[in-house]
């Protein structure tokens, strides 16, 4: 499933973006354009409940922030995460983790994320927004049936026992 | 094993209709010389490669559902990803999926036939960005993006008339006799159609119009993102067009001889219209500053004065007034919303008109100089 971002395409737009930076596909100007079309979006858009920024000087590293859903478990919860983009972005997935330790059923130990937009049903159309909301649903509405953290599938049926276990774990 | 709240959403897509196929109205033909506004950032997301965000280029457009991609894009989106359409994830086998879209780039170049400036300034721009990855370095490009914006909508071309091919959109370079369109066409609903057609999740999917808005400050005019599940066409009904001229008594310079033609939400209330009237002018102030600059230069002038005055912006500028009876004028309140202005004091059926002037040392002069106005009152 990691290897998504290996694939030869990529390889092959990552040697060329070497040769020449500006005759390539995916040169590197135009994906930091694109990150900034999207930086830019996201600070006039004010979308409530979620928000990222680069975290330094590297553009191609985010830090965003999901808050959990009204309604859900995870209401009154924020949590941080990374975005990684590769060379290739947006036709090859950033890579996306929890930085803030997330008990979820689709979560690992590591903050690993298993959504499927994330991987094989990624489109260059899927933008940070559209990523950090779709995690923002995925919180409220596990996939059960695949867990990665199967202690947490099996808690989720028990919603005021998950709530409990939930808060109590949480870590800043 | 994957988790997949979205994608099955999306399958459904392709078929079904849009809420705003299902509920838009047909329109009539025009057969005569009527013009009719479009405002430049509902044909934004149109224009608009979905890929790079950018403006489409050597368009390619899918033969079965229709999207439109910069061929550089799809190009590299087929072969770096699955073999679907980025949009609605429709299957395309090959690069004999699409079609060059000749017609469509026509289009893009008369609509903006400046667009080599317009990259190049986008370049530059976010040439200067990578160098201050900084919150500060970011807001003043995003500043930049507007007055470049503003610009740049200055010098759309929007009849199709070709005698009239150089009028332009709106004022600020044309100060003069003629009347400037500005249509803002900012219902939140009313341009649902093209993001909901290229999201493939949940929501709709950013589009670079909401970037390019000019008028971030007051949410009424600004593009604002329609919350999935909101009716398109919802909304049509209670959007207001006004025409918006300087006070005839107040303002007696060429300053602001512009009348201005604005069409907004009939919730937006008259300190968002002050506000966003302060705005535009700025932006135009800015503009024709930076202009001036260039002619002398051969550079546009980073503006620092026009950027401290984009930020002081306020609805406190500009004082709002409505012609009661023939030469006499209230103050409008800035609470009251353009619905309630409309049926306290217009009732016709034709567009409201309002008066502008400037506020700033004007209260005193305002309050000596009302006996000579007759009522000012101020509601």
């Amino acid at each position: 499933m990691a290897s998504q971002n290996m694939d030869p395409a990529a390889a092959a737009s990552t040697a060329a973006l070497k040769g020449s930076e500006t005759s390539t596909s995916v040169s590197k100007g135009s994906v930091t354009k694109r990150l900034q079309q999207e930086l830019m979006t996201l600070m006039m858009s004010g979308d409530k409940g979620i928000s990222a920024f680069p975290e330094s000087d590297n553009l191609f590293k985010w830090i965003g922030t999901i808050d959990g859903a009204q309604g859900t478990v995870y209401e009154g919860l924020r949590y941080k995460l990374s975005l990684e983009f590769p060379s290739g972005y947006p036709y090859n997935a950033p890579r996306v983790k929890f930085v803030t330790a997330c008990f979820h059923p689709n979560v690992d130990e590591n903050g690993f994320i298993c959504l499927d937009i994330l991987k094989d049903k990624w489109s260059a159309l899927y933008d940070v927004r559209s990523i950090l909301l779709s995690i923002q649903s995925l919180l409220g509405e596990p996939n059960n049936d695949s867990p990665m953290n199967s202690a947490a599938a099996e808690l989720w049926d028990d919603q005021e026992a998950f709530k409990a276990h939930l808060h109590a774990a949480y870590k800043k | 094993m994957m988790a997949n709240p979205v994608s099955v959403q999306t399958l459904s897509k392709t078929w079904e209709l849009s809420l705003y196929e299902l509920h838009r109205t047909p329109q009539e033909a025009i057969m005569d010389s009527t013009e009719i506004a479009v405002s430049p950032r509902s044909l934004h997301s149109e224009l608009m490669c979905p890929i790079c965000l950018d403006m489409l280029k050597n368009t390619m457009t899918t033969k079965e559902c229709l999207h439109r991609f910069c061929s550089e894009c799809i190009v590299t989106a087929l072969r770096a990803g699955n073999k679907e359409c980025p949009t609605c994830r429709k299957k395309l086998v090959s690069k004999r999926s699409l079609r060059a879209d000749p017609n469509f780039d026509a289009l893009i170049s008369k609509m903006y036939p400046s667009r080599d400036e317009y990259e190049a300034h986008q370049d530059k721009v976010l040439e200067q960005l990578s160098r201050l990855h900084n919150k500060e370095a970011l807001n003043s490009s995003i500043e930049q993006g507007l007055r470049m914006q503003a610009r740049h909508r200055a010098q759309r071309v929007r009849k199709l008339h070709p005698e009239n091919e150089n009028t332009t959109f709106s004022g600020g370079e044309d100060n003069g006799d003629t009347r400037s369109h500005v249509s803002h066409d900012s219902a939140p609903s009313h341009h649902t159609s093209a993001p909901a057609s290229y999201a493939p999740e949940a929501g709709p999917s950013c589009s670079k119009k909401q970037q390019m808005s000019d008028d971030s400050g007051p949410e009424a005019f600004g593009e604002s993102r329609t919350p999935p599940g909101q009716l398109p066409g919802h909304g049509l009904s209670s959007e207001i067009e006004l025409i918006f001229c300087p006070h005839p008594l107040l303002v007696n310079n060429q300053q602001y001889s512009q009348t201005r033609y604005v069409k907004t939400t009939a919730n937006a209330t008259v300190d968002h219209l002050s506000k966003y009237l302060a705005l535009r002018i700025a932006l135009e102030e800015s503009q024709s500053d930076t202009q001036g600059n260039r002619n002398m230069e051969g550079e546009p002038g980073a503006g620092n004065s026009s950027s401290s005055s984009l930020q002081d912006v306020s609805e406190k500028q500009f004082t709002i007034y409505i012609s009661t009876a023939r030469g006499q004028f209230s103050t409008l309140n800035g609470s009251l919303t353009l619905e309630l202005v409309n049926e306290k004091f217009w009732k016709v059926c034709k567009p409201l008109e309002l008066f502008y002037a400037p506020t700033q040392d004007q209260k005193q002069q305002q309050e000596n100089q009302t006996p000579q106005l007759g009522q000012m009152d101020v509601i």
